[in-house]
C-alpha cells in the first residue's frame, strides 16, 4: 500500500476507541465523562481503555475542589452520599485568607462561593468602598456576602433534608484524593463499561502522520485506539516524552516550588471541622489546612529561594503544633507551568502531565474536569475533524491557564508583608503578567466587571476578582464618577439583605460536622 | 419533654383520661405523621403527602392539617373539627415504651410496654374515661388506645417499606404549589413530596406486581387521590380569613 491510500485510510478513521494512560484522579475522571456521555456500557457505545501501571503510586495532589465537581460526579451517575462516605469528604465553602495583608492576627478575608448580594444588578463593590471611607463597614466580604458568616460560624452549607447536590450555599468539597480515586475506579469499572488493564507501558508505535497507532504494553501486548489521553502524572509519557512538546515555566510569576504536607489528626470526634480551606500566610509561602472527616490535611507551600527547608519545618511545626513530632512529613516538589500544546495529534494530555499550579485556589482538579468535560462533549467522530478540535482544545486549555496564573499572581501583588523578600520580589512589576498589569490598571477607578472577562470559558469570575482585590485592601478611586453611588437604595437593600440571610442562615443550618454524621448515618434523599 | 411512666393497674387504677383534653395535642401541627393503615380514613379530609423528617432528611408520610408552621385548620373553639382524627392524635397521651429500659415488666421477646406521659394535662380523676375497671381489667378505651399504639407500630414497618419502593422506583416528586387566598395572599408550599403520576404510568409489569405483592398499592393510589382535599383545605382556611 502507497502512503498516500495509508493516509486517507487514516484520515477518515472513526472514533470508536479512546486509550487513556494512567489510573489517577485525572484518568478515572477522563474515562468516566467520556464513558458515561458515550455508552460505553452498551454495544454501540464508544470503547474506552485505561491502562495504568501497576508500579507507580498516585501523586494525590488536589484535596479541594470547585463546586463543579458536583456536576461532574452528577455526569458521572455517583451518589452523593456514597462519594462523601467512601472518600472521607467535607463541605467546602470557599476559602479563608489569614495573614495574607500584614501577617497580623486580626488580618484575614474570605474568598466565599456564593457571589456578593445584587451581583450583575448593580455596583455594590462602589458604595462598600464608600461605606468603609466612612469608616462605617465590615470588611468587604462580611458586608456582601452571608456565607462567610456560615463559615465563621463552622456551619455546613445544606441540612439533611436537603436534596443531594443541591445546596443553601453553594460549596465544593475537601477530599481524600488517594479514596476518591479508588472510588472512581470502582464505580467507572462496574457501571460505566470502561476496560481496565492494569500494566505498563513500555512503547509507543505511530503511522506515518505522526498520530499514535497504539501503545506497547510488558504483558498485554499492544494496545490500539484513535485517540490517546495521556494521564500519566508529572512523567508526561506520551505529551511529553514521546511528543517532546516543551513545558512552559511559570516559575519567574509564581515562586513556590515545595510543598511539605502532613496528616493531622483530630483531637476528638466532636472537634469541628471547618468548612472552608484555611489558607495562612507565611513568611515564604503559605499554609494550607483542609478539614476532611477523619484529619486534617495541612502543608506548607513555599519557594526555596526564600526559606530552607529546616526553615520551613520550623513554620509548619509551630502552625501544627505539639502534635507535629509524631507525624510523617511528605516533601512534595512543585513546578508550577504546563505543556506549550495540550493536544497534539491524536493525543491529549489532562491532569498533571498538561500541567500544574500551586494548590492555592484548588485550581488542579477543575481543570481536570474542565478538560474531560470538553474532550468527551466534543470527542471528534473522525480522524478528519480532529484538528479542528484540537486546535479549539489548545485555545482555550492556554487562556484557562493563563488566566489561573493571572488570578493566583493577583493574592502576592496586593499583600503589604515585608518580612521576607519573598514578599516583595512577588510585587516587582517584572514578576507581574502583563494581563494582570492591566486590569489592576482598569481597577483603578472601577470594580471588577463581567465585561472584563467575556469568554465563554472563563475559570474566575469577576466576583472572584471583587473578593481578593478588596479582601486585601485595594481601593478603587470612584472621585471621577460619583454617579456610581446615586442608586443608594440598591445598596441599602443589598446591604439588609445580607444581614437578613445571615441570621436566617445562622439559626436553620447545622454545623459541618453534624452534617456529615447525619449524612453517615441516614444519606441524603435524590429529590 | 414528655415525662414517661409503664402503665400498671395499682398505680393507674384511678385515673382519667379527658378525650377532649388528648386532641390539645394536635392544636399547633399543621403536619401530622400517619400510617398506611389508616390512609382511607384520612382521604376523605386530609390531603396525604410526604415530607421529610427534620432530624434524619428521610421521608415520612404525613396528613396536611394547615398550610404554615403552627396552623391546624382542624383545630377550631377548642376541639378537633375533623371527621377521622389520626392515630397519633387518638392515642395521646400514651406511648410504647422501649422494653429494655425496663426488663422486669417485659414477658416475651417483642413484647412493648405502654407509657402515659404523666405531665399531660388530659389525665385526670374526675370527668373523662378510666382505663381499668374495678377489677383491674382494661376497659373498652384502654383496649382501643392498644390497638391504635400496636397500628402506629406496625405501620413504621409499612411506611418504611413503601417509602422504600417509591425511591426505588423513583416515583416522588417534589411539590412546587403557590396558594392564593381570598385576601389575596399567597404561600408557597415548600418540602411537600408526592408521588409522580406519569411515572407511575409508565411502571413495567414486573414493577407493578412488586408493588402489589408489597402492598402498597392501594395507599399510593389513596395518597394521589387524597391531594384534591387540597381544595378543602383551602376552603378551610378562606373561611377563616373571611
Amino acid at each position: 500500500m502507497n502512503d498516500a491510500n495509508e493516509n486517507r485510510r487514516e484520515n477518515n478513521k472513526l472514533t470508536k476507541t479512546v486509550v487513556i494512560v494512567g489510573g489517577g484522579i485525572a484518568g478515572w475522571l477522563t474515562a468516566g465523562r467520556l464513558a458515561a456521555k458515550h455508552k460505553s456500557n452498551t454495544a454501540d457505545g464508544l470503547k474506552v481503555i485505561l491502562v495504568e501501571s501497576p508500579n507507580i503510586p498516585a501523586v494525590g495532589v488536589g484535596e479541594g475542589t470547585w463546586p463543579t465537581m458536583r456536576s461532574t460526579l452528577i455526569a458521572l451517575g455517583i451518589s452523593e452520599t456514597d462519594f462523601i462516605r467512601e472518600c472521607d469528604a467535607s463541605f467546602k465553602q470557599g476559602a479563608k485568607f489569614a495573614k495574607w495583608v500584614d501577617g497580623s492576627e486580626k488580618d484575614f478575608y474570605y474568598h466565599p462561593l456564593v457571589l456578593p448580594q445584587g451581583f450583575g444588578k448593580g455596583d455594590l463593590a462602589a458604595h462598600w468602598l464608600a461605606k468603609q471611607a466612612n469608616q462605617d463597614a465590615q470588611s468587604f466580604s462580611a458586608e456582601v456576602c452571608f456565607q462567610e458568616a456560615v463559615c465563621e460560624h463552622g456551619l455546613a452549607p445544606k441540612t439533611i433534608r436537603t436534596a443531594e447536590f443541591a445546596d443553601v450555599a453553594n460549596y465544593a468539597y475537601h477530599l481524600d484524593s488517594g479514596k476518591f480515586a479508588v472510588f472512581l475506579q470502582k464505580h467507572c469499572t462496574e457501571n460505566l463499561g470502561i476496560t481496565h488493564v492494569l500494566d505498563d507501558v513500555v512503547a509507543v508505535n505511530s503511522v506515518n502522520n505522526g498520530d499514535i497507532a497504539s501503545v506497547t504494553t510488558k504483558s498485554n501486548g499492544d494496545i490500539a485506539g484513535e485517540l490517546f489521553v495521556d494521564c500519566s502524572g508529572f512523567s508526561s509519557l506520551l505529551l511529553g516524552k514521546h511528543y517532546q512538546v516543551p513545558f512552559k515555566s511559570c516559575s519567574d510569576i509564581l515562586f513556590i516550588d515545595t510543598a511539605l504536607a502532613v496528616q493531622v489528626p483530630y483531637e476528638n470526634e466532636h472537634s469541628s471541622i471547618a468548612s472552608h480551606t484555611i489558607s495562612t500566610g507565611q513568611e515564604a509561602g503559605w499554609i494550607w489546612d483542609i478539614g476532611l472527616q477523619h484529619r486534617r490535611g495541612v502543608g506548607y507551600v513555599y519557594s526555596s529561594q526564600h526559606s530552607s527547608e529546616e526553615q520551613a519545618r520550623k513554620v509548619l511545626a509551630e502552625y501544627v503544633g505539639d502534635s507535629f513530632d509524631s507525624l510523617t512529613v511528605r516533601k512534595i516538589p512543585i513546578v508550577s507551568g504546563h505543556r506549550e500544546k495540550l493536544w497534539q495529534n491524536n493525543c491529549v494530555a489532562i491532569g498533571l502531565s498538561a500541567g500544574f499550579l500551586e494548590p492555592l485556589e484548588a485550581s488542579a482538579l477543575v481543570m481536570v474536569e474542565l478538560a474531560a468535560q470538553m474532550v468527551s462533549e466534543q470527542l471528534p467522530q473522525s480522524r478528519d475533524v480532529m484538528d479542528i478540535v484540537a486546535k479549539r482544545f489548545n485555545e482555550i486549555a492556554l487562556y484557562r491557564w493563563e488566566k489561573i496564573i493571572d488570578f493566583l499572581k493577583l493574592h502576592y501583588i496586593l499583600s503589604k508583608r515585608n518580612d521576607n523578600k519573598f514578599w516583595s520580589d512577588n510585587r516587582d512589576p517584572k514578576s507581574i503578567p502583563q494581563s494582570l498589569q492591566d486590569l489592576m490598571q482598569l481597577w483603578q477607578y472601577r470594580s471588577p466587571m463581567d465585561i472584563d472577562f467575556t469568554s465563554n470559558n472563563e475559570v474566575f469570575p469577576a466576583a472572584s476578582y471583587q473578593y481578593v482585590l478588596y479582601g486585601m485592601g485595594f481601593e478603587s478611586d470612584y472621585s471621577h464618577s460619583p454617579y456610581a453611588l446615586d442608586d443608594t437604595d440598591f445598596a441599602e437593600r443589598q446591604f439588609a439583605q445580607n444581614k437578613k440571610m445571615i441570621d436566617k442562615a445562622v439559626s436553620t443550618l447545622p454545623t459541618n460536622r453534624e452534617l456529615l454524621n447525619k449524612v453517615n448515618e441516614f444519606g441524603f434523599n435524590r429529590i | 419533654m414528655a415525662n414517661l411512666v409503664a402503665v400498671d393497674n395499682k398505680n393507674h387504677l384511678k385515673i382519667k383520661i379527658d378525650p377532649n383534653k388528648r386532641e390539645l395535642h394536635g392544636k399547633g401541627l399543621h403536619l401530622i405523621p400517619v400510617v398506611l393503615s389508616e390512609f382511607s380514613n384520612l382521604a376523605i379530609q386530609y390531603p396525604i403527602v410526604l415530607t421529610k423528617d427534620a432530624e434524619t432528611g428521610q421521608f415520612v408520610f404525613a396528613a396536611m392539617l394547615g398550610f404554615e408552621a403552627g396552623e391546624n385548620l382542624f383545630w377550631q373553639e377548642e376541639q378537633w373539627q375533623g371527621l377521622y382524627l389520626p392515630l397519633q392524635i387518638r392515642r395521646q397521651p400514651f406511648f410504647v415504651g422501649n422494653p429494655d429500659s425496663s426488663t422486669q415488666q417485659r414477658a416475651n421477646e417483642g413484647d412493648y410496654i405502654v407509657c402515659i406521659d404523666s405531665d399531660s394535662s388530659a389525665i385526670t380523676s374526675k370527668d373523662g374515661v378510666a382505663l381499668f375497671d374495678e377489677k383491674g381489667l382494661d376497659t373498652e378505651y384502654f383496649q382501643d388506645v392498644k390497638s391504635c399504639l400496636a397500628a402506629l407500630l406496625k405501620g413504621e414497618t409499612d411506611n418504611k417499606i413503601c417509602i422504600e419502593h417509591l425511591q426505588d422506583m423513583d416515583l416522588l416528586q417534589s411539590m412546587s404549589l403557590e396558594v392564593t387566598f381570598v385576601n389575596q395572599q399567597s404561600t408557597r408550599l415548600n418540602g411537600l413530596y408526592t408521588v409522580d403520576q406519569e411515572k407511575m404510568a409508565k411502571l413495567t409489569d414486573e414493577q407493578i406486581l412488586i408493588l402489589h405483592k408489597a402492598g402498597v398499592l392501594p395507599a399510593i393510589y389513596t395518597l394521589s387521590t387524597s391531594l384534591g382535599q387540597i381544595h378543602a383545605l383551602i376552603d378551610l382556611k378562606n373561611k377563616r380569613l373571611v
